[in-house]
């Protein structure tokens, strides 16, 4: 696919005159999620590029968690392109975040359906061993238990990755994972209770305990 | 409590985890924790499972490659635009492409007149390309124009594709036949080209049936990827 050449221009005070700013560090400017939505339906430049920049890290993230580093990118465009094409009938019956995270979990999780339906059974008991490394930075210190606890995370079954993502490693509440994954709050406590143990039960075939998880 | 491995199984891990989290009553958190005092096995899991609940939240967010946002907005832009300016478009790149590529072209022959009155073998060709930096960059410039006329075909595929079911057996036939014909000229051209590389012939042999084929495939899209009044294939239009 063509791509244009990256730049890195930040969405600022001249492109947004007359809307709600909040002050940010240094001389950046920044919108609420509401004013930011109204800045995209209004077609305002650079409005985009500011909501990207806003949620790109959480959107790759997750994209990186439940797919693997192999696929995080596609996924995550796949997901941006979602959001944009969606955003003109976004009314805010939800929090931006919670709705940019629906449809973040749903590019990811439809990506797997998609990757698990092409692939060769061995070649989907690979990726479900954690064959796709998670970070491709070089670990360091602390950072290989990172990197050891992200691997462990890569053994979990989708689902249960998904929820322990949502809630461990993002902060969002059973409320709004539920609303995310369109199921029972219950059912997001459920699965994330069964989560932990499973990964727990990884760590320790891996020599992690608590111990080494709170000493590095 | 104890299963056969020798695991206190007075609470589940599920039961415990919720602890952790603070989900569980009053009632059901204090004889958790009383339990926990007396029970070094369930005391192990809770440190377990704290310690992996505070490593989890310490995990960063990654920072995306820097190629991300330019792929989103492409493909933001293309979504934009509306599909006739999309067609225009097409036409405007083809048109600046062969443009482009006589401008070299144009250059080529000029060069080889001024170096040489007859062809260059082939060998020598390749040689000069190899060494001789404006020929190596107009090699390069027709690539990334070949590279460019592919995009556009592909694209007008795409657009055909859906359409082609609506097509009755004898038009999607024709329409395979034309497709099959213009490749062919396409497949003979490259081959020119890549034979004599340095020798302005085969490229423009090869743009003018890349040219060919996009006239062809747009005048297909432009009728709503439906035949003329006749029932047939654009006739006039791209034919090879």
């Amino acid at each position: 696919m063509a791509v244009k050449p990256p730049h890195t221009t930040m969405l600022g005070v001249t492109a947004i005159e007359g809307l709600r700013l909040a002050p940010t560090e240094g001389t950046r400017v920044q919108l609420d999620d509401a004013a930011l939505v109204g800045a995209i339906q209004k077609s305002d430049p650079g409005s985009r590029e500011a909501l990207y920049h806003r949620y790109k890290r959480r959107v790759f993230g997750l994209a990186l968690r439940i797919v693997g580093a192999s696929d995080a990118e596609e996924v995550a465009q796949e997901a941006f392109i979602r959001i944009f094409r969606g955003l003109p009938k976004f009314r805010g019956d939800a929090a931006l975040s919670t709705w940019i995270y629906r449809l973040a979990v749903n590019a990811a999780l439809s990506h797997r359906t998609r990757r698990a339906a092409a692939r060769l059974p061995m070649e989907e008991a690979q990726a479900e061993a954690g064959g796709e490394p998670q970070m491709t930075e070089a670990p360091r210190g602390d950072a290989v238990l990172r990197s050891r606890l992200e691997r462990a995370l890569t053994k979990l079954p989708a689902g249960y990755r998904t929820v322990i993502v949502l809630h461990d490693v993002e902060g969002l509440e059973h409320e709004e994972i539920a609303s995310i994954l369109g199921c029972h709050v219950g059912t997001s406590k459920s699965q994330l209770h069964k989560a932990r143990g499973k990964l727990r039960e990884i760590l320790a075939d891996d020599g992690i305990t608590a111990g080494t998880l709170q000493n590095g | 409590m104890a299963d056969p491995a020798g695991h206190c199984t007075a609470y589940s891990i599920e039961k415990l985890s919720a602890f952790v989290d603070g989900d569980l009553s009053a009632g059901d958190a204090q004889a958790v924790r009383a339990h926990g005092v007396g029970c070094p096995r369930c005391a192990a899991v809770l440190s377990d499972l704290s310690a992996l609940v505070s490593a989890a939240r310490g995990l960063d967010r990654p920072e995306p490659p820097p190629t991300l946002w330019a792929a989103v907005e492409g493909s933001m832009e293309r979504h934009d635009r509306p599909w006739w300016m999309a067609l225009r478009l097409f036409g405007t790149g083809a048109l600046a492409g062969a443009a482009a590529v006589s401008v070299v072209a144009l250059g080529l022959a000029s060069w080889r007149a001024h170096r040489a009155a007859a062809p260059a073998p082939a060998a020598v060709a390749i040689a000069a390309v190899a060494t001789d930096p404006l020929l190596a960059e107009a090699e390069a410039e027709f690539a990334r124009a070949a590279a460019a006329y592919e995009g556009s075909i592909e694209k007008l595929r795409g657009l055909l594709a859906r359409e082609e079911p609506r097509w009755s057996a004898e038009e999607r036939a024709l329409y395979a036949e034309r497709l099959v014909q213009l490749d062919e000229a396409i497949a003979r051209s490259r081959d020119l080209a890549r034979r004599s590389p340095g020798d302005s012939t085969g490229n423009e042999q090869l743009f003018a049936a890349y040219q060919q084929k996009i006239t062809f495939l747009a005048a297909a899209v432009h009728r709503g990827g439906t035949w003329g009044e006749d029932g047939r294939p654009p006739r006039n239009e791209g034919s090879p």
